[in-house]
């Protein structure tokens, strides 16, 4: 079985981050990344599925990214994945949502997969509109949020947290999945697979290798980033030290009646 | 753009106060861009609630009672939202952003071939574009991103954005054409959980708990009584959700929830930053903390350092009070 995981490069959380006042483009050179979490969440997630299902189960990291970040999927690859492929292009850049799930989805249809893994929301982006959107543009069953999985007879069975519980889907392989983040923690690379990592094979796929029937990057976008800003400052408010419990109690509940919350 | 069209998202009739809010919001988008709102109101004993949004300003409410909604999983809905945009012409959609509804999102922009944007606190009309106001980045920074002009566009929008206000409602109610069809994709069994709790993102406001509560119990003992006297939820930080003292879908954070609710209560929580972007946005925030130099007083607007086993029951009963010689 081939598995497909889609892993985005996104900065550090606890980098700073700034965007480009020129192009209005998020700087991400000089910026540390890391892989986004929910996706290493869907690569645990397939990981898990190769050492249960075994044969030839592959596991193939997926990234549309600037060539100058490809390195960071090593990351991904020392946790176990087999093989990645990057999709790098000066054309994309300033690619918006639909542009960026147009171009993904006409690179993923050169690949041979039975299951795509997708993250279902981006630390920089946080669209969760992606799994959605490479679903309706490759046909494929959108089943998100998975907490388990099951794979027999080409077929798929998985239970999905909803806002209010849980259900149990079924359906044909090939198929798109998200996972939730219950489904398990994801693992650490180990020395062993570090070292095997750098040797291990990272792909460039350029917008020459595909057949894309609309425009993308900026140009081809439907969204324009019109102006940005730090939020309303919120600057360091009161500390009271409390003497006991209702000292402190009081001085929340005073607090909170000037500002007429009781 | 002309129209306005509010995806009315449902659970056999119930639906969450961020459609309301959405309700009440979409004649004046609708207004501004020379159309009209409509709602497009999905699935089995959905009547009600198409009743429930007659009181806001739509032209139409579109209704199908389909009970093979609850069948598959979002495809029929996405066949059922496409088919309204056809029928109503050109339009700005409006979906709410919750777990399902970004997956409606995506799958309708491709659909429509429209553009998107996310997470939506604020919409505005300017020339022939639709500017979209929105955080990203955990809120460490706001954007406005403009939907260029097209046909269509899709905006999820975040609950407790806009005001509720019910207002000239004097919508017919219209059958959208039933579509019989069939998906690969079978939802086998669906089980509730909890579904009474309030939902956390709507919470006007939140108690969150972290590591500094030791233990599953204090949820129960120490948060759960304020939040009922302050008529808000429980929320925690990911630690307390690791150690499996509440469930994950209390998790607050960078891989949790986003809220922004008017108070916000940390009760021994440190304040990292994959919680604050989480919170951040929230009206008012309250600390609780042993610790004078917890990060989470950065952005506070009140931290008060001491005991939360002393001090949130003593709060309790002040506001518990306080409430009764009110009514
Ligand atoms: C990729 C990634 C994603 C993450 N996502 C999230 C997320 O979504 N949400 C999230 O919350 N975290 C997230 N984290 C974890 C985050 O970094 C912190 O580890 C976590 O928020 C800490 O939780 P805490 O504040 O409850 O615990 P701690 O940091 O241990 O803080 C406990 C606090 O309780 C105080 N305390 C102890 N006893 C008392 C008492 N009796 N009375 C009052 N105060 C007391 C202490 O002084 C301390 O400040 C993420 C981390 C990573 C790496
Ligand atoms: N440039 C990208 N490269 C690889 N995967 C991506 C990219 N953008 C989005 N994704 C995937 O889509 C998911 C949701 O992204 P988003 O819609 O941006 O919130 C992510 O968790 C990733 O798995």
């Amino acid at each position: 079985m081939k598995v497909v995981v889609t892993v985005k490069l996104v900065p550090n959380p606890n980098a700073e981050k700034r965007i480009d006042p020129e192009n209005k483009r998020l700087v991400r050179a000089g910026v540390e990344t890391v892989l986004n979490p929910y996706d290493e969440y869907a690569l645990e997630a397939a990981l898990q599925l190769k050492e249960r299902v075994g044969g030839d189960t592959t596991v193939t990291i997926f990234s549309m990214a600037p060539d100058s970040l490809k390195e960071g999927l090593r990351r991904a690859l020392a946790m176990g994945a087999d093989d990645a492929v990057v999709l790098s292009d000066p054309g994309l850049e300033g690619s918006d949502v639909w542009a960026t799930a147009a171009a993904m989805a006409a690179a993923l249809r050169t690949l041979p997969f039975d299951l795509l893994i997708v993250g279902g929301l981006t630390d920089d982006s946080s669209t969760g509109a992606t799994p959605g959107a490479l679903a309706e543009h490759l046909g494929l069953p959108c089943i998100t949020n998975a907490r388990k999985i099951e794979i027999s007879d080409g077929a798929i069975e998985v239970e999905r947290e909803t806002d209010t519980g849980y259900q149990t889907v079924r359906g044909p392989l090939p198929a798109l999945l998200t996972t939730a983040l219950t489904f398990a923690e994801p693992r650490y690379a180990s020395l062993k697979g570090i070292m095997g990592a750098k040797k291990k094979n990272i792909a460039t796929k350029t917008l020459q290798d595909l057949s894309l029937d609309v425009p993308v990057g900026a140009a081809g976008s439907k969204t324009e980033l019109r102006s940005f800003a730090p939020p309303p400052a919120r600057g360091k408010g009161k500390t009271v030290e409390a003497a006991d419990g209702p000292a402190g109690a009081r001085a929340i509940f005073d607090f909170l009646a000037e500002k007429r919350l009781v | 753009m002309k129209n306005v069209i509010v995806y009315a998202e449902n659970r056999r009739g119930q639906s969450r106060k961020v459609t309301f809010e959405l309700a009440s919001e979409a004649g004046k988008i609708a207004a501004a861009l020379g159309g009209a709102a409509h709602a497009v109101v999905l699935g089995p004993a959905s009547a009600r609630l198409a009743d429930q949004l007659t009181n806001y300003p739509f032209e139409s409410i579109l209704l199908n009672e389909d009970p093979e909604v609850e069948s598959f999983l979002l495809d029929p809905i996405v066949d059922y939202l496409a088919a309204a945009a056809e029928r109503l012409g050109p339009s700005l959609i409006l979906i709410p952003n919750t777990l399902s509804g970004r997956d409606v999102a995506g799958r309708l922009m491709v659909r429509l071939r429209a553009g998107m944007v996310a997470d939506v606190v604020e919409v505005q009309v300017d020339g022939d574009a639709v500017v979209c106001t929105s955080p990203k980045l955990g809120g460490a920074l706001v954007t406005r991103c403009a939907l260029r002009p097209a046909d269509y566009g899709v905006v999820t929008v975040r609950p407790n954005a806009f005001a509720v206000a019910t207002s000239g409602g004097t919508a017919r109610i219209e059958p959208l054409e039933r579509l019989a069809k069939s998906y690969a994709a079978k939802i086998e069994s669906d089980v509730e959980e909890g579904s009474s709790e309030l939902a956390l993102e709507e919470a006007p406001a939140v108690i969150a708990g972290g590591r500094g509560l030791g233990g599953p119990e204090p949820f129960d003992t120490l948060l759960k009584p304020l939040a009922n006297a302050l008529g808000g939820a429980v929320g925690a930080s990911r630690a307390a959700a690791d150690a499996g003292w509440v469930p994950y879908n209390l998790q607050i954070g960078q891989t949790g929830k986003t809220v922004t609710p008017a108070l916000y209560i940390a009760v021994g929580i440190s304040g990292a930053i994959q919680h604050k972007v989480g919170m951040r946005a929230s009206g008012t925030i309250v600390a609780i903390n042993k610790d004078a130099a917890a990060p989470i007083g950065e952005f506070s607007d009140l931290l008060v350092v001491g005991d939360a086993f002393r001090i949130v029951p003593e709060l309790t009963k002040l506001i518990e009070t306080a409430k009764g010689q009110h009514s």
